[in-house]
């Protein structure tokens, strides 16, 4: 997996983001458009594209998309 | 792996009760505007939901559902040899709950009656224990109740679940049969580790009732909850439901070597629609043998999958028998998948309370 293709995946999970608005320091939570909703899009992502459940915890923790991306990568 | 099979043990009817207060999520004070509430109710499937009034019990359903049951079955309360009742929110602490509904159904004195504290696992568990029990032969009419009153339990300002639960109370009328039945397969699961996803913290004996379990507390921004209300942690409860609930029915199929094509009906918990889509495409069945009620009733816990037959399966189980694979996965966590053949099932009609 690479940094770049996962903030493809993240954007996509977005209907009324413009996909520039993301990049790797990206505060995420802080997106107008960030809700619980979009939370488990992100997870149900990353279950089809890296084969990792993440927990509640792990988006918690994460402020910007390279946290949520390193800790994906852990679990790798 | 646990698995189980029990023979001689047939569906022979079935009935639901919800209350008639209708709650419905696009006029739900909780959102800032319309398009949130659309998007909510795109992305979880669920419309509305029925809503006891404080004061109303799981059991005052269930006594209607048993009614509707033992009437359209031409059956007798006399002749029912066990009774389950697969429900969390209990009239009292003590006793349980089929002790009482015992005499307010006029049960037999020696009629085996018992309470299974199960979430949405529960009608499955439900199932193979009462199904087991019968399976030895004494027992030849049993009925297995499957209700909740989510409602009630969940504090209505906690806006991440008040969209998604509701009440309902369902029965379901085993017969002991070798002739008519079919042999019906069991798998089960269960990752107490993950019990802080779905639970009530305060009430029980690790953590009594105090006044400050009694305050309502803002736990995130526009979530407010007491003590004593139940918390659903819905990222961990998500990805516990992607994850666990496909693969069990996985391994049913495999164990018990199922042809998938041959499955008429997936009988999905009613958790939201997302999650089940995702289960569903998981084990490669059609849309069109995968039924939903959640639009309209919401998620019923235990009572999901009983209230999804008695709603959208009744033609297709009235008839001819038909090939059904169910999964019932939540709170503990807890999920028991089955695989099992139901036909000439006797319906009634959905009441309302």
């Amino acid at each position: 997996m690479n940094i770049t293709e996962f903030i493809e995946n993240f954007a996509s999970q977005f209907d009324d983001t413009e996909p520039d608005a993301f990049a790797s320091d990206t505060k995420f939570k802080q997106l107008d458009e960030w809700s619980s909703l979009t939370a488990l899009s992100i997870i149900a992502m990353i279950d089809d594209e890296y084969n990792v459940i993440i927990k509640g915890n792990d988006i918690l923790n994460s402020e910007t998309i390279e946290d949520l991306y390193k800790i994906v990568e852990k679990q790798q | 792996m646990s698995q189980l099979t029990i023979n001689n043990v047939r569906i022979a009817g079935m009935s639901a009760c919800v209350p008639s207060t209708v709650e419905d999520n696009l006029t739900l004070p909780i959102y800032k505007d319309e398009h949130e509430a659309h998007k909510v109710i795109a992305s979880t499937g669920i419309e509305r939901h029925h809503k006891v009034e404080p004061g109303t019990t799981a059991s005052d359903l269930t006594v209607k559902a048993v009614e509707a049951l033992l009437e359209n079955m031409g059956w007798e309360s006399q002749d029912i040899d066990c009774f389950a009742y697969v429900c969390t929110s209990r009239d009292y602490i003590a006793p349980q709950t089929a002790c009482v509904l015992q005499d307010r159904l006029k049960l037999r004195h020696d009629c085996c009656v018992f309470d299974l504290p199960f979430g949405c696992s529960g009608w499955v568990y439900g199932m193979s224990i009462v199904g087991s029990l019968m399976s030895h032969g004494t027992f030849k009419r049993a009925i297995l109740v499957a209700a909740e009153t989510n409602t009630q339990n969940r504090n209505p300002r906690d806006t991440a679940v008040r969209p998604l639960f509701g009440d309902a109370a369902t029965a379901t009328a085993l017969e002991y049969d070798p002739e008519q039945s079919r042999p019906m397969n069991f798998m089960y699961g269960v990752d107490g580790s993950g019990f802080e996803a779905v639970w009530a913290p305060y009430g029980g004996m690790r953590h009594p009732v105090t006044h400050e379990a009694l305050e309502e507390k803002e736990v995130t921004p526009g979530v407010f909850r007491r003590g004593i209300d139940m918390v659903v942690n819905g990222m961990d409860v998500f990805g516990f439901a992607i994850k666990q609930p496909p693969r069990s029915l996985k391994e049913l199929i495999e164990t018990f070597n199922i042809d998938v094509d041959s499955v008429d009906l997936l009988l999905l918990h009613q958790a939201n629609k997302f999650i089940d889509e995702k289960i569903r495409k998981a084990v490669k069945i059609p849309a069109e043998k995968t039924p939903y009620c959640l639009e309209e009733y919401g998620n019923v816990t235990s009572a999901s999958i009983p209230l999804t037959m008695v709603t959208r399966c009744r033609e297709q189980l009235s008839g001819n028998e038909k090939h059904c694979v169910a999964c019932g996965f939540g709170v503990g966590l807890a999920w028991a998948s089955m695989e099992f053949y139901a036909g000439q099932v006797k319906f009634s009609d959905v009441i309302i309370y």
